[in-house]
């Protein structure tokens, strides 16, 4: 099964901020911009559960210092995220995946993918026109990057 | 006069200062140009040398921020009047992703990458040779570089992988765009030289032009006698300290690049 977790920082997001700078200088009518991670894990059944608890201990990519997880039911992007995505993703590793030492319980692949998520000024998502302009100029490569849309 | 090369620093840039050395000891007449200078104060250079290091610290993709920053504006001018543009690790990646190399499609519209290294997506810093693909006559930028010239360098980078679609990286291959592959010291080129599973093994592109050249792994780290891996420069020159002191190796595509300027060593 699959199983998807949502990394979103709960402190100011640099990156975030320097992509809105580098949107408004090429002109994208763009007010703010969220960007996360989100892992998609291909998990045995009956390990989902000890993934979940082991994830949240995992403060390579969960730290709840400064991050909040969610944990979403659909391994796709929601109206108004794009998710980028690489090309080709790795070979899921044949003895199971490893992350900071510690093997994921049952887990036969984990994929990353970093979402986004633009407001306009009225705290709004950004029109589908807008979200385009944004991943055609800066959000995505395509020489080796996909960008996924509900 | 000596001709004047602008060396531009973005925020997170860090190899500003061996660049600016290697342009000196060619004869040029090197000069750093911050970010906040703006286009303006980057025009009026007879060339561009965009030096390595993780502007805007690689956010979003490395060498895409840096690709809208005003101060690249001036660079792009640069470029399509002709004027001799080089970039270095994350200079070669901000020229990709400014789309003047290989300059198959629009401007800020990339048809390659330097992606992350394969296998593995870590840096990676390994010495490296490259050998040069393309005739010399393929561009000034080439002038003073032999036939099939094999240079030493340092790879020091998390994305050099150069990376396309197959159409792309066919047309890159057959029209001569891949100036520069991975080799041995002796020049073969194989998949055991190539540090990051880059497609073609290619180390360095440059435009149909022949002005813009984008290279990832760092000539200037490797410019200097005392700098070379290769124990046997380094013990020729023992106990002559102006033989270890002198440029050699990597210098030799700053030479060249002095010589498409008119400057002869």
């Amino acid at each position: 099964m699959m199983r998807v977790y949502d990394v979103a920082l709960t402190i100011p997001d640099n990156e975030a901020y320097t992509a809105l700078t580098a949107l408004r200088r090429m002109g994208v009518d763009v007010a703010r911009v969220e960007r996360g991670d989100v892992f998609v894990a291909d998990v045995a059944l009956g390990d989902a559960e000890a993934l979940d608890a082991t994830f949240r201990t995992l403060e390579t990519l969960f730290n709840p210092n400064k991050h909040r997880l969610a944990i979403r039911e659909a391994a796709g992007p929601l109206p108004g995220e794009v998710w980028i995505a690489p090309l080709r993703d790795p070979e899921p590793p044949t003895a199971g995946v490893i992350v900071a030492g510690r093997r994921l319980p049952g887990t036969r692949a984990l994929l990353r993918r970093t979402v986004w998520r633009l407001f306009d000024a009225h705290d709004r998502f950004v029109s589908g026109e807008t979200l385009d302009a944004a991943v055609a100029g800066l959000l995505c490569n395509p020489a080796f990057q996909l960008a996924l849309r509900p | 006069m000596s001709p004047r090369v602008a060396v531009p620093v973005y925020p997170g840039t860090n190899s500003e200062d061996e660049t600016l050395r290697a342009i000196h000891a060619v004869g040029l007449e090197g000069t750093l140009v911050h970010w906040s200078a703006g286009a303006s104060g980057l025009r009026g250079f007879d060339a561009y040398v965009l030096p390595g290091g993780f502007a805007y610290e690689d956010r979003v993709r490395a060498g895409a921020v840096a690709a809208h920053d005003p101060m690249t504006d001036a660079i792009v001018e640069a470029a399509e009047a002709g004027k001799f543009v080089l970039g270095i690790c994350n200079g070669a990646q901000i020229l990709l992703e400014t789309g003047l190399v290989p300059g198959t499609g629009a401007i800020r519209r990339p048809t390659a990458a330097f992606a992350p290294n394969g296998p593995s997506g870590r840096f990676r810093c390994v010495h490296v040779h490259v050998k040069l693909q393309v005739p010399t006559s393929r561009s000034p930028l080439f002038a003073g570089l032999g036939e099939g010239a094999v240079i030493p360098m340092w790879a020091a980078h998390g994305e050099g992988r150069l990376a396309a679609t197959d159409a792309e990286l066919a047309r890159l291959d057959a029209d001569g765009l891949v100036a520069f592959r991975y080799s041995d010291r002796r020049g073969a080129t194989s998949d055991a030289a190539v540090p990051n599973a880059s497609a073609l093994g290619c180390a360095g592109l440059i435009n149909a032009r022949g002005n813009v050249l984008a290279i990832m792994p760092h000539a200037e780290r490797d410019a200097w006698t005392y700098m070379h891996r290769d124990g046997a420069a380094r013990a020729e020159a023992r106990g002559a300290s102006a033989a270890m002191l002198a440029p050699s190796g990597g210098i030799a595509l700053f030479r060249s690049l002095a010589l498409a300027l008119g400057v002869r060593a």
